[in-house]
């Protein structure tokens, strides 16, 4: 039980993570229509901004508050400058680009903070004595703070969309562009803070991510996260948010119970894990499970 | 239209031959040129020319089909792997492996093309980005067969050049070089008459409009499936023969998302459904961060390769040949046949001769290189 519970926790926490990253692909999805490959690399530039700050004393919180910052304004900037210019010629151009926006972003951080993996400290207390009890398992203070901050943002978003006027808009938007646009939606205002928002969890993301595991703050830490999240993405369906969301926490639970109970699989094997995720979804049912079926007019 | 600029030539006159001979005479006097460099450089060819065929696969699937794969490194990577382990581990004839990597490729890139036909676009780009990020992790996962993190080591005794090409061990630079070479020649004949077949046609109305081709009879599902296949056979048997060059084989050093990167950016560098475009792309990818290496270490090149990559996209999406050929044409074009053929009855049949479909597609190829 106790060895179950632990698992439970952690796959809770990834879980939660991966949630909300899918949920920030899900958000450039109904903007664009695209997946937008760079989502990963704009987490962990904004990631390592954050770490960079605390290495000179500046509090976590803090941190946080400038990661989510910079992670809105990156991803507003990309969608009016790079991704808005392209995307009327063609989605294969515009993956191309997103493509090129990860490579510059990800060799920027290594120039900038340079390649070894650093440990970044955790907003919540995180030393090895600091967990309540739970029939014998360890729930970690930095478990439950994870939990709780990805709950408040995800409630956050869903309060936007169903709650607000702006949130009406972004849907509107999403829905079809050029009603919204005919109706006196400023589309294009949207379509950026759609991509600033999305940038924006993806900061909260890595910032809270990166702290579970001590040593993982690396240039290879957001691919496994993006294969991840976008499976989650997937498979909730790519346009439904509360779908994302779900099979966020379902992959991360799921990944941890696999690894932990079916040692053929080991610690080594979970992309290739994603990777059989995200082709059988595709292929059985590739609208995912909350997502409406991609319908064409001829 | 002046009258004197543009040069006509009416394609498969005797002139437009006469053309298309000198230009591959000159390839070929390069190559030959080319291959009279010292060791080092006729290394540094051999993979800037594999990274040209590579790229050359690529751009079945991505230019010309409109299916992006950002998982290419690990074809290359397959061919790689199954070439070392059947010469290491088994003592296969290297040249022999070069059969079972193109259809383990092949087959791979059937499964994974698969996905795409149920929805299209971004949902294939994603199921090559998984390929591409897992492949480093299989080969971790199975080190009994492929020696993980540590790594494959083929002895250079077995990779020498056989008796029969007559190079010595000290030129074996020379056997790989013209292994390279021969390659890319090959493939590039091949992509050549695939891409100007009915069936380059049909590969090019599925990416231009899905619909339309649908409509006109084209199978999307196979054309898509097969070309992906196609190119990841391609790109796999580059990677075979980049195993016989190197020897020794990292995944973590020389198969990451990074390679993928790198070959697609020498797509667009060179031009985007172009035949000799990966040639200039391969070259560029692999000699230019080369040469910027001196001036800045370490990422530099990853970052030059993606503010290219954004760059291109923007003010020059056709591409170095795209550009080459648009000015050419400013100076020689070649005037396609006209469609009727008397004597051919059945050419004239459904064939989508003349106004039909042919207008929907954008007339990207080279007709006027030779």
């Amino acid at each position: 039980m106790q060895f179950f519970l632990d698992r439970l926790f952690d796959g809770i926490s990834n879980g939660a993570i991966y949630a909300a990253l899918a949920l920030a692909l899900v958000m450039v999805y109904r903007a664009t229509g695209t997946i937008n490959f760079a989502q990963g690399e704009m987490a962990l530039f904004t990631t390592y901004l954050a770490w960079g700050l605390t290495t000179k004393h500046v509090p976590v919180v803090l941190c946080l508050l400038v990661a989510a910052v910079a992670g809105f304004a990156l991803g507003a900037v990309s969608e009016r400058v790079l991704v808005r210019p392209i995307e009327k010629r063609s989605l294969l151009a515009t993956l191309i680009v997103l493509l090129g926006l990860f490579s510059v972003l990800n060799a920027a951080d290594g120039l900038i903070w340079g390649k070894g993996n650093q440990s970044m400290p955790s907003l919540f207390p995180n030393t090895l004595q600091s967990y309540v009890s739970v029939l014998g398992a360890r729930l970690y203070w930095a478990n439950i703070g994870v939990w709780l901050l990805v709950a408040a943002v995800v409630g956050l978003m869903f309060a936007l969309f169903n709650g607000t006027r702006l949130g009406l808009q972004m849907r509107a938007t999403a829905n079809n562009r050029e009603s919204a646009a005919l109706a006196g939606i400023g589309v294009g205002r949207i379509l950026m803070l759609g991509w600033g928002i999305s940038a924006a969890i993806g900061a909260i993301a890595g910032v809270l991510f990166t702290p579970l595991t001590p040593d993982s703050l690396g240039l290879g830490e957001m691919f496994p996260l993006l294969i991840y999240a976008s499976a989650a993405a997937l498979f909730g369906g790519l346009d439904s948010p509360g779908g994302a969301v779900l099979a966020g926490l379902l992959l991360g639970i799921a990944e941890v119970m696999l690894s932990a109970y079916v040692p053929a699989i080991g610690g080594q094997l979970q992309e290739a894990i994603a990777f059989v995720a995200i082709v059988a979804v595709l292929l059985l049912r590739p609208q995912g499970l909350f997502g409406t079926r991609e319908v064409e007019r001829v | 239209m002046t009258p004197a600029l543009p040069l006509l030539v009416r394609e498969r006159s005797a002139a437009h031959r006469g053309l298309q001979t000198a230009g591959i005479v000159l390839l070929a006097v390069l190559a030959v040129y080319a291959s009279t460099m010292n060791s080092f450089r006729l290394g540094q060819l051999t993979v800037a020319l594999l990274y040209a065929t590579a790229i050359a696969g690529l751009n079945l699937a991505t230019g010309y089909t409109g299916q992006l794969s950002i998982g290419h490194s690990a074809f290359f990577g397959l061919g790689a792997y199954t070439t070392g382990i059947l010469v290491a581990s088994h003592n296969w004839n290297p040249l022999v492996t070069l059969i079972p990597a193109a259809v383990l490729c092949f087959a791979t890139g059937l499964l994974v093309g698969l996905p795409s036909l149920r929805i299209r676009g971004i949902n294939l780009a994603l199921v090559t980005l998984a390929l591409g990020v897992a492949f480093p992790e299989l080969i971790d996962r199975f080190s009994g067969l492929t020696g993980g993190q540590i790594g494959l080591n083929v002895s250079v005794f077995q990779l020498l050049p056989p008796h029969w090409t007559g190079i010595s061990i000290a030129n074996r630079f020379q056997y790989y070089y013209w292994l390279a070479a021969g390659l890319l020649a090959i493939v590039l004949v091949l992509c050549a008459t695939l891409t100007r077949s009915r069936a380059g046609l049909a590969m090019r109305a599925t990416r231009d409009r899905e619909t339309a081709a649908a409509a006109m009879g084209v199978n999307l599902a196979w054309t898509k499936m097969v070309v992906f296949g196609l190119s990841g056979a391609i790109t796999g048997v580059a990677g075979c023969i980049f195993a016989i060059y190197l020897g020794s084989l990292s995944a973590d050093a020389s198969f990451t998302l990074t390679l993928s990167i790198t070959l697609i950016t020498g797509l667009v560098i060179g031009g985007v459904s172009t035949t000799l475009g990966p040639v200039i792309g391969g070259l560029a990818v692999y000699f230019v961060p080369y040469w910027t290496e001196n001036v800045r270490q370490g990422e530099a090149s990853e970052l030059i390769f993606g503010v290219i990559l954004i760059v291109l996209m923007f003010v020059m999406p056709e591409g170095l040949m795209g550009l080459i050929i648009r000015l050419s044409r400013r100076i020689l074009r070649i005037e396609p046949q006209p469609p009727a053929r008397p004597g051919r009855p059945d050419a004239a049949g459904p064939a989508p001769s003349g106004a039909g479909p042919t207008t929907v597609i954008h007339h990207d190829e080279e007709r006027n290189t030779a």
